[in-house]
């Protein structure tokens, strides 16, 4: 395993340090490592490029001689391959650590700190004394994050079962665009290929693994696209007026937009989007909590207050 | 150690790695070397005693790479070729956009400056990663409740929380000696000896509005109340959308059937779910617990039809 991982390292180094395309002969004769006929040298090496490609280093081909384009040369464009990220600051190197440090014991783990690696090797010292005291933390997630990840660098689908409102296991095929996490939960948005259209799905839904396709099918992401903003425009939140008695309803109380005091009640207007969840929020702060406006909200509740009524006498 | 820094792909990363961190961290201690790349001292001079057959073509000595780590401290000459740091992969740079966002969610508001800083990388990387898409987080507690509770882990002090129970709909203010930090259903918990309590509770970080160390003084060992606090045991039947019915009520899938039975620790938490699920949920039993729930759903709804 040291003499494969030794030959990847020479010719990493060799097609770094020309200055000029080199032929496969030249790679043949002058990288150590490649023995054996001449069928068995280049299957070795067209194993190898696919390998550095996969660990992400580009290799070019180019032509070694532009009059005579008889032979394909190949080459590491040293600014392809190193990490540039202009001019950096102690400051900056600490921010970027608190960011990998974020994803410790939690689903992007590995990259986080593989991107730590790179980062401290500038040679810039972190300056985190520069940083309040703060320890942000990703949680969990699930366990094939990481999958969902590789497959959006690698534009690859991804299939998985997802349990559906009413419980029914279904499974999914889907070109994934992003991942996102607001609150508690994660978020996936890709395009549903037996829907054709877009979703989002919450991870802790998913039930079981992800796979990601082998197939070389390959999609375009949408340029800019945003998971939330995509689906907040979609509908625009609403005005409502209710009423919540004094010192309750902290949770409804958080998002008010005005509050008039009326002696043992205070009159707020608050936004929301879903009237299914602004019912289930004022509705679980009780007797505490009075929807005034609109009028079809009240119908609502009026609504499923009955049903909870029917359900229990 | 994951299992990816084992295989060939994985250990040549690693040292393509290792060429330019060693450039920069010359005369570094082996074991924090290791500890810095998560593998063995072993499999480090492994690492080391690959990377030192390696060079430019001609392989003399004056091509191989030049490194000594018998020592006990590594440094590395003759690697000029190497000693760049590799490009971000698309999936670091995911990684790091993500933290970013938690990271600038989590600076207090008078650090304008440093949320500055931190946007202009989320550009710099976002303009050097292939994806065109937005990657954003929104944490759910902010970075700096966290970092207070884990100092007063460190330090085993107390704390003093500012904190909103949802069901009881109360802000209570409690001082809290924190013992750990867990994860369950996706919310983080604080587990702690709470002193006005005297026992041990749980506080789901995101409803911590605010916390404070305690002054070691103040501090007296809390006593802790062992008495178990008894279940309280119900049946529930949903009538529509199960999934919420099971993520509200904390129900393992497996488990759920028609009339799938939960235990709670409060009855005012019962009651404000049932009413919350927005009749999907009927309590089949006890009596006395559908009977709460008939009063007080009746009693909302007169309330509608009076005004």
């Amino acid at each position: 395993m040291s003499r494969k991982i030794e030959r990847l390292i020479n010719l990493t180094i060799a097609l770094l340090a020309t200055k000029r395309y080199l032929t496969k002969s030249e790679i043949f004769r002058s990288v150590e490592g490649y023995e054996g006929s001449e069928e068995t040298k280049e299957r070795m090496f067209e194993r190898d490029k696919d390998d550095l490609r996969n660990l992400g280093v580009a290799i070019e081909v180019g032509s070694f001689d532009p009059v005579f384009e008889d032979e394909a040369g190949y080459r590491i464009k040293p600014e392809k391959y190193s990490l540039d990220l202009g001019e950096i600051s102690g400051v900056q190197i600490a921010l970027l650590s608190l960011a990998a440090e974020a994803w410790r014991g939690a689903a992007l783990d590995t990259s986080a700190h593989s991107a730590l690696t790179k980062l401290r090797s500038v040679g810039v010292e972190s300056d985190l004394d520069a940083l309040p005291a703060i320890a942000p933390r990703f949680n969990a997630a699930h366990k094939d994050f990481q999958i969902i990840t590789n497959a959006i660098s690698k534009r690859a689908r991804i299939s998985f079962t997802y349990v559906s409102s009413t419980l029914e296991l279904q499974q999914r095929n889907i070109e994934p665009y992003a991942i996102a996490t607001k609150g508690s939960f994660w978020y996936l948005a890709g395009n549903d290929l037996e829907k054709s259209e877009l979703r989002t799905f919450r991870l802790d839904r998913i039930d079981g693994d992800i796979f990601i396709s082998k197939d070389a099918q390959k999609y375009e992401i949408p340029d800019g696209f945003d998971l939330f903003s995509h689906f907040e425009n979609q509908e625009l939140g609403k005005i409502a007026t209710v009423d919540v008695r004094k010192g309750k309803a902290h949770l409804l109380r958080t998002h008010a937009l005005s509050t008039v005091d009326m002696g043992e009640w205070d009159r707020i207007t608050t936004s929301y989007i879903s009237s299914q969840k602004f019912i289930e929020l004022v509705l679980w702060h009780g007797d505490d909590a009075l929807i005034i406006e609109p009028q079809e909200l009240r119908r609502e509740i009026v609504a499923k207050l009955t049903e909870i009524v029917a359900h229990h006498v | 150690m994951s299992k990816s820094t084992q295989t060939p792909l994985g250990r040549t990363a690693r040292l393509l790695d290792l060429v330019p961190f060693l450039a920069t961290h010359q005369g570094i201690e082996l074991k924090t070397l290791s500890e810095n790349f998560d593998v063995t001292d072993a499999q480090m001079v492994a690492d080391l005693t690959t990377l030192w057959m390696c060079g430019l073509p001609g392989y003399t000595p004056l091509e191989l790479m030049d490194l000594s780590f018998e020592s006990g401290f590594v440094t590395i000459h003759n690697a000029e070729t190497l000693s760049h740091p590799r490009a971000l992969s698309d999936e670091e740079i995911i990684a790091l956009l993500l933290g970013l966002d938690v990271v600038i969610a989590s600076l207090p508001n008078d650090r304008n400056d440093l949320k500055l800083i931190a946007l202009d990388l989320v550009d710099r990387l976002s303009t050097r990663s292939s994806i065109p898409s937005k990657m954003s987080a929104v944490p759910a507690t902010p970075g700096s409740v966290r970092a207070i509770i884990e100092s007063s882990l460190l330090e085993k002090g107390a704390v003093e929380i500012l904190y909103h129970s949802s069901y009881s709909d109360e802000t209570s203010s409690r001082v809290v000696t924190p013992i750990e930090l867990r994860e369950e259903n996706g919310f983080e918990y604080l587990w702690g000896v709470c002193q006005s309590a005297h026992g041990l509770r749980s506080f789901r970080l995101d409803r911590i509005q605010e916390v404070a160390p305690r002054s070691k003084s103040a501090e007296a060992t809390p006593a802790v109340n062992n008495e178990q606090r008894d279940g309280i045991s119900y049946t529930i039947h949903a009538h529509s959308r199960p999934r919420e019915a099971i993520e509200r009520f904390a129900i393992n899938k497996a488990d759920f059937t028609e009339n799938a039975q939960v235990i709670s620790y409060s009855i005012e938490w019962i009651k404000r779910s049932v009413l919350a699920s927005a009749g999907s949920v009927e309590v089949v039993e006890p009596a006395s617990i559908r009977a709460e729930i008939l009063n007080s759903a009746q009693s909302i709804l007169d309330r509608y039809q009076r005004c």
